[in-house]
């Protein structure tokens, strides 16, 4: 959870803060120049590895960022082959998911084509000869899947399968025909001629098929003939090949070196040890009992743990020795690391690589430890600093010791501690690495259409050529086009669907029914599309949910106060919810029922797990059973029920937020209470200029924070608004409309030029994602002269949400395809109260493009949830685009995290991602562990990303190419993303539909593919009755409004 | 119809359902046609409906007729006459197997609905329920046993599938490693069992309760074994309750059992899987109250799991080895209970506990906003814990404890040194004999020869 511009020294010195002064302490002896240029190594080395460890903070507050933050100064294609050799991660999916999208259309052969063409460059055309260009060759291995396997399996292809009798399904019939017909007039011409060449190929056919029958062979045996030929023709030829080049990687995990056993009995054995200890040195209130002296350090309570009592287990029998060692000898923890390493005899060339394996045998930890001592310091119990530098010292000790048991243990060979194995490519006996380059040829040979006779004339040094033109064409190689290819289709079609939306939206913006600002989040953008299908005369926008309001807040039932801003930020304000002053007393009396049935719950919870307590609770934990069948058989009645008792004591919601700083300014402990009213007055105007919306105000104004809420969930919070760092967008949508509100402010915003009528009113408001409600705040302020404007607003924003959770019940397979809105909305809530729900929403699943422009441009189009929209109005930004570089500073970081952070963790969801849900664990209240005892997982669940399509954000920025350019010169932290291709970026002309799209290192004007967009009445008219990804489509609403053709439709269904 | 023939229907009907799911799911997963989500939902809910449904009935009639024993007799399954040999398959519903029938059934029953969510879409949906309804069909069959050969077999059954289901994720390394090491556990345990149930036969003639506790319907029957035999049989029961309990020294594998997906570990371990040995215990109560020296054990053993559990419950940072602690607790105090001649008093015990550890585990993944809401509405951080115990040591002493309870009373290091690892030396010597006595009469040289492949039990 770095902040993006987060410099690397900052870890650096939070890490060996520690240890440098403890080598600069008087006692060291002086020590000679070897020896210290190896402690700087140590030191280095640790530094470098740990800049990689996953930065993900306490899971309380899941912040989206991007997994490979560290790499982002290299080209994305570059940084994800390095960081895949660096973690044994995936960099792409596998070859067989990107063909499965070719088979359906989701990328089209030109697109490939065209991939191709740019990944070659002027290699495309080059003319290999009797191979055709490489272009072709390429092409071939993209188009038709190359199956790859073991001897055993191959050698089982062929004896068992068609393989050698048919031609493959993918060979067109008309190259199958010529194949065969060439192939048998080699034969009759050639082969049955005994002084010709090729005796052997002859003497191979005639024993298999009977050479006097040969003129009564008929069609099928002609087919297998030729593929005979064909097989043993590459198969003559490439078992005379030495097996050198690169060799075809398969789609696995390129970079894992085998692992010995004796490896896995040192690593498993040592992490065992290191995950307990981490787990009781790190937890934040699960255990009763902390870890003695724990705010001493990791080395210190870890050695103070160890330095008494033998342990029973054999191999940690001289731990007490080591220890004592280490206390009599005063060493600093780069010293144990020296010491451990000079022990184990690793040479300085392989330190670095040492370390950082030492490292990430358990990444997840050991980033945790990382966060605890420098950026999540707010903790109940942080890290002390120097923490992970001694868990590498404690690491290093215990696999010392391991070793050596290990080593004693079996008597075997001298153990080897280098990083890099042997080459398992390398190693792989000639006759196998014949038989898989057979098997490759032989499946090109008959989609490209090389006949046996040409194969076999070959010589050998154009056989050399030919497998490495082939071998040099890797998997991963296939798999970035391919992913290119995919994010270029998606790409093409976004470009034109946006491209071809004509002004559909011909309702004139001048007198707005009322104006709805959501949250930029692509979950909103079905939401706004409902409200506008429902009310057609009303206006939404979009800009990051914290609606400019960076504050600590404190809710009526919070007990502390959490910053409500994007992690980049630092709030300096503090705002608190207070009871209103008449309902004070009821206040205080329920705060004391809230504190007593919590110190209730707390002394139950605690009992329920204690020897003599437990007995009391479970003699009557019968009762338990009410709501356990309850919660589970029936979610949604249960909450209803529980929120009805909890009502009893929770506070009158008749509250207020306090905005305004006082005279005192601070209180007790140097906070900023509120905000002075210059700041309001700076703050709205700036929300209203990034808005767009200066003149034609409606006469009421929605603001609509977001946040979600779900049951049984350790992410929740990802699944908060990412744009409040994980927290609820609500108060601050809440606190803007308050500012706006106050007559003071508005008088503010006059004298800088923004007329706000004194007929409107602004309401703040919160959507739950989850269930789709909307819960609206200080509604008792709302003058009754707008009373009528709110109810119709309300009723079109409840019908909105009804639609909005009836099309995302498409992307639940639990509910009924064609779910009605009044069912859809009972699902949703049922989803968000169940305890047994792992996906009670989809998240940011499925996003892919950020358009920040004026909703004009974009108003009507259907977008299927996966599109970030903020507003931005060209037209209204200063000479210097200063509104357009506010936003993007926003925009940008937050968009390419989210989309980068879905994209690792599923094309890795072991790796990047933490897996399945079912087995979670939590651990320490920071983080999930897979079941008893793992390293600890960071990164998103599957049932979070199931759905998800990895592609790298697309941002359409609707302004003209040099002012982004403009823009991007001065933030080097976005034009970092956009120029190495972590985010792609294309603009749209605010005047017309043209569209330049950035590529390499440049914009160049794209050229739309297609005109058509299909047309549609309503949204649900294009949903409706399918699952899986859809394409753009103009929503475009009938005269009779769609509400009332709706309203019947579902009369039909029920 | 007379009320003996609706007592054999009803008992038939709790017997059968989780049968019948068995054989459907299991018969279409073999058969190659695998069922659907939905099917595989809705068949257990019909089959968990229906036994419950019967289960009550058996227990109203029992209240409304006021017979405290009702035997159902499905004959004999072997019979070897030359060796007085036969496996009697009988049943026995009375006050201790109807009220844990019927917990098992609102127990399983409310995990199944709840699996049936959680596993959505998950690619082992089918083989979780297969699983559950095995672990279903054995904890029926045990707990309604009227003999100790049935007993045994729905206790094979439980073993059987609850190491399987720990083992659910075997994609993963962890898991199946821990599976292993239950599964070892529970093999020592079924040997015991299995020893035990051969004496009781050798003395008694037959394996079936009623004529084991002569006098009366439980739990006032009085054994007519002398206090030898009562003795002898009991402590090897002792031992297999230990095991399947996770008693002393056996209470490592609890933690261990959290591999599988949540819902598994709820019920399974947490709720009925760890009390079935004190079912053991209780069923056999007749032979505890012969023999004081019995009884004696079973409370020491008892009080120094509940004391062991409860220190190692205090250092658990993860939430589900610290409920897997916390949940042995209560049974080492139940089978204390057991042991001081309670009998009511554990059987309530244990109803009350399963249901409140369920309850909890079904929650483990909420325990973030559990402390969030509880915070909330103290409206401060929580309170620092109390470390009472702790802090009034010694500094040595409170290192000392803290150390035993983080190492969970080094029981599953005790045993890997002084059991595993002289037992794999013993198989390993007798490895070397073979292939040293193969080798000698094989010519080839030595590294032509197929190897055997280590094997070795993983802590």
């Amino acid at each position: 959870m770095f902040a993006p511009n987060r410099s690397r020294n900052d870890v650096s010195n939070n890490i060996f803060k520690h240890t440098r002064i403890a080598l600069n302490a008087p006692s060291i002896p002086a020590i000679d120049h070897q020896h210290r240029d190896r402690i700087e190594l140590i030191k280095q080395a640790i530094d470098d590895a740990a800049h990689l460890l996953p930065t993900q903070a306490p899971i309380r507050v899941f912040v989206h960022h991007n997994t490979l933050h560290a790499f982002e100064d290299r080209d994305f294609d570059d940084a994800i082959e390095l960081a895949s050799a660096a973690f044994g991660s995936h960099a792409y999916l596998p070859e067989h998911r990107y063909r499965e999208k070719l088979a359906r259309g989701r990328i089209l052969p030109r697109d490939l084509s065209a991939e191709l063409v740019e990944d070659l460059g002027d290699n495309a055309d080059q003319f290999l000869g009797f191979l055709g260009t490489r272009f072709h060759l390429r092409l071939a291995m993209l188009q038709h899947p190359l199956r790859h396997g073991s001897q055993a399996e191959l050698q089982w292809l062929i004896a068992e399968t068609d393989t050698l009798r048919a031609f493959r399904s993918e060979t067109p019939s008309a190259l199958r025909e010529q194949m065969i017909e060439e192939t048998r007039r080699w034969v009759l011409r050639d082969l049955l001629d005994e002084k010709k060449s090729d005796q052997d190929l002859a003497r191979t056919l005639f024993s298999e098929f009977p050479r006097h029958k040969i003129e009564k062979w008929k069609g099928t045996t002609w087919e297998a003939v030729t593929l005979r030929l064909l097989w043993e023709a590459i198969h003559r030829a490439v078992t005379k090949l030495p097996a050198d080049g690169p060799g075809v990687a398969s789609s696995s995990r390129p970079h894992e070196r085998p692992v010995r056993e004796s490896d896995f009995d040192v690593r498993d054995l040592v992490d065992q040890e290191l995950i307990r200890f981490c787990g009781v040195y790190l937890d934040q209130g699960v255990a009763t009992w902390t870890l003695p002296e724990r705010q001493q350090g990791f080395l210190h309570s870890w050695m103070n743990l160890f330095a008494d009592t033998k342990p029973v287990k054999s191999w940690m029998h001289e731990l007490p020795g080591e220890i004592q060692r280490i206390r009599q000898r005063g060493w600093t923890p780069v010293e144990i690391i020296n010491d451990a390493l000079d022990s184990m005899g690793i040479p300085a060339a392989d330190i670095e690589a040492y370390l950082r394996q030492t490292l990430f045998a358990l990444p997840g930890w050991a980033g945790m430890i990382l966060q605890l001592e420098t950026t999540a310091q707010w903790v109940p119990f942080p890290a002390k600093s120097g923490s992970l530098i001694e868990y590498v010292a404690v690491r290093l000790i215990l696999e010392k010791l391991a070793i050596r048991h290990t080593t004693k243990f079996q008597n075997s060979h001298q153990h080897d501690y280098t990083s890099d194995g042997s080459d398992p490519a390398g190693a792989l006996p000639k006759a196998d690495e014949a038989l898989r380059r057979t098997h490759l040829v032989f499946q090109l040979a008959q989609v490209i259409g090389w006949k046996p006779e040409f194969l076999a004339r070959l010589s050998a040094s154009e056989w050399r050529q030919l497998i490495r033109e082939i071998e040099s064409f890797t998997a991963r190689d296939r798999q970035r086009i391919y992913q290119h290819a995919f994010e270029r289709r998606l790409r093409i079609q976004t470009l034109d669907a946006i491209g071809n939306k004509r002004e559909a939206s011909s309702a004139a913006s001048c007198d707005p029914e009322f104006q709805l600002v959501c949250c930029l989040d692509e979950r909103e953008e079905s939401l706004r599309r409902h409200v506008e299908e429902v009310a057609p005369r009303c206006e939404t926008f979009g800009i990051a949910g914290f609606f400019g309001v960076a504050m600590y807040y404190k809710g009526l039932h919070d007990a502390s106060f959490i910053p409500l801003c994007p992690i980049a930020m630092t709030p300096r304000h503090y705002v608190e919810e207070e009871v209103e002053n008449s309902f004070s007393k009821t206040h205080d009396r329920r705060t004391t029922t809230r504190r007593r049935i919590g110190k209730l719950t707390h002394r139950l919870y605690y009992l329920s797990r204690s020897a003599v307590g437990g007995a009391v609770t479970a003699l009557l934990g019968a009762l338990a059973s009410a709501p356990l069948v309850a919660a589970v058989l029936f979610p949604r009645l249960t909450t209803q029920v529980r929120r009805k008792f909890a009502g009893l004591w929770r506070s009158p919601p008749i509250t207020r937020q306090t905005l305004e700083s006082t005279t005192g300014a601070t209180n007790d402990d140097g906070r900023v209470i509120g905000f002075a009213l210059d700041e309001m007055i700076a703050i709205t105007a700036r929300v209203l200029g990034d808005l767009g919306i200066t003149k034609h105000f409606s006469r009421i104004v929605v603001f609509l924070g977001h946040g979600s809420s779900s049951l049984n969930n350790p992410h929740s919070s990802a699944y908060n608004c990412g744009a409040c760092g994980g927290g609820n967008g609500g108060p601050n949508a809440r606190a803007l409309a308050g500012m706006l509100s106050d007559p003071r402010v508005r008088e503010g915003l006059r004298l800088k030029g923004i007329q706000i009528p004194d007929s409107t009113v602004f309401v703040g408001a919160c959507h739950n994602t989850c269930d789709d409600s909307v819960e609206y705040f200080d509604l008792d302020r709302l003058p009754s002269t707008h009373r009528k404007e709110f109810e119709t607003t309300q009723a079109a924003l409840l019908e909105a949400c009804q639609r909005n959770a009836q099309e995302r019940c498409r992307r639940f397979e639990s509910a009924e395809l064609f779910i009605a809105p009044e069912n859809a909305i009972r699902h949703v809530q049922a989803r968000a109260s169940d305890l047994s729900q792992v996906r009670p929403e989809c998240g940011h699943a499925t996003n892919a493009v950020c358009i920040v422009g004026r909703r004009d441009r974009t108003k009507g189009l259907f977008m299927d949830r996966r599109t970030f929209l903020a507003s931005y109005d060209p037209t209204s930004d200063t000479d210097e685009f200063q509104v357009l570089e506010r936003i993007l500073q926003g925009v940008v970081p937050v968009c390419a995290g989210i989309s980068l952070e879905y994209y690792f963790c599923y094309v890795d969801p072991s790796r990047y991602g933490c897996g399945s849900k079912l087995p979670h664990n939590l651990a320490g209240l920071i983080g999930v562990m897979d079941g008893a005892a793992s390293d600890l997982r960071p990164g998103l669940p599957w049932q979070m990303i199931e759905i998800h399509e990895p592609v790298r954000v697309l941002f359409v920025v609707e302004a003209r190419p040099p002012d982004v350019l403009r823009v991007l010169s001065r933030n080097p932290d976005l034009s970092r993303l956009v120029t190495n291709h972590w985010v792609q970026l294309a603009t749209l002309d605010p005047n017309s539909s043209k569209i330049h799209f950035f590529h390499q290192r440049d914009f160049e004007e794209y050229l739309p593919e297609s005109s058509e967009l299909p047309k549609v009445s309503s949204s649900v008219e294009w949903f409706r009755g399918w699952r899986d990804h859809l394409g753009f489509a103009c929503v475009v609403p009938t005269n009779n409004s769609a509400s009332i053709h709706h309203g019947n439709r579902n009369k039909g269904i029920k | 119809m007379t009320v003996g023939v609706l007592f054999n229907l009803l008992g038939g009907g709790v017997l059968l359902a989780p049968l019948c799911l068995f054989i459907v799911i299991g018969f279409m997963m073999l058969a190659g046609m695998p069922l659907a989500e939905w099917a595989i939902t809705r068949i257990t809910q019909a089959a968990v409906f229906c036994g419950l449904l019967c289960s009550v009935a058996i227990l109203v009639l029992m209240l409304a007729t006021g017979r405290r024993e009702v035997l159902v007799d499905f004959g004999d399954l072997v019979t070897i006459p030359q060796e007085h040999f036969h496996f009697q398959l009988r049943f026995m519903f009375d006050r201790l197997s109807v009220p844990f029938v019927v917990l098992t059934y609102v127990l399983v029953g409310t995990i199944g609905a709840f699996a049936s969510r959680y596993l959505h879409r998950e690619s082992g949906f089918g083989r979780f329920f297969l699983l559950y309804a095995m672990f279903l069909l054995g904890m029926i069959v045990a707990t309604a046993s009227g003999t100790i050969e049935t007993l045994f077999f729905g206790w094979e059954l439980v073993g059987l599938s609850s190491a399987l289901l720990v083992a659910f994720f075997h994609e993963r390394s962890a898991p199946v490693i821990n599976g292993q090491r239950i599964w070892s556990i529970y093999r020592v345990a079924d040997a015991a069992f299995l020893i035990a149930a051969v004496m009781l036969h050798h003395t008694l003639g037959t394996g079936s309760f009623s004529n084991l506790a002569g006098s009366g319907p439980w739990p006032a029957g009085t054994t007519v074994l002398n206090p030898r035999d009562s003795l002898l049989i009991g402590s090897l029961l002792l031992l297999a309750a230990a095991g399947k309990s996770g008693l002393v020294p056996f209470s490592g594998w609890l933690p261990r059992a959290m591999e599988g997906p949540t819902p598994s570990s709820a019920v399974f371990y947490g709720a009925l899987s760890v009390h079935l040995g004190a079912f053991l215990l209780l069923r056999m109560s007749p032979l505890l109250d012969q023999s004081m020296i019995l009884s004696g054990m079973v409370v020491a053993l008892g009080l120094a799991t509940a004391t062991l559990a409860s220190l190692a419950a205090r250092v658990q940072f993860d939430v589900k080895s610290n409920l897997a602690f916390a949940s042995l607790t209560q049974v080492g105090i139940i089978t204390a209970e057991i042991g001081l001649g309670l009998r009511y008093i554990p059987l309530i015990h244990i109803i009350g506990h399963a249901c409140l550890r369920t309850l909890q585990l079904l929650r483990a993944p909420n325990v973030l906003q559990d402390y969030q809401s509880i915070e909330n509405a103290i409206g401060t951080r929580l309170p620092q814990q109390e470390e009472i115990l702790l802090r009034r040591l010694p500094k040595h002493a409170a290192i000392r404890i803290y150390r035993l309870a983080f190492e969970r009373g080094y029981l599953d290091d005790l045993i890997d040194r002084y059991v595993v690892r002289p037992f794999l030396g013993l198989f390993g010597w007798f490895e070397k004999l073979e292939r040293t006595t193969i080798g000698s009469l094989d010519d080839r040289p030595p590294q032509d020869r197929a190897t055997t492949p280590r094997t070795e039990e993983r802590t």
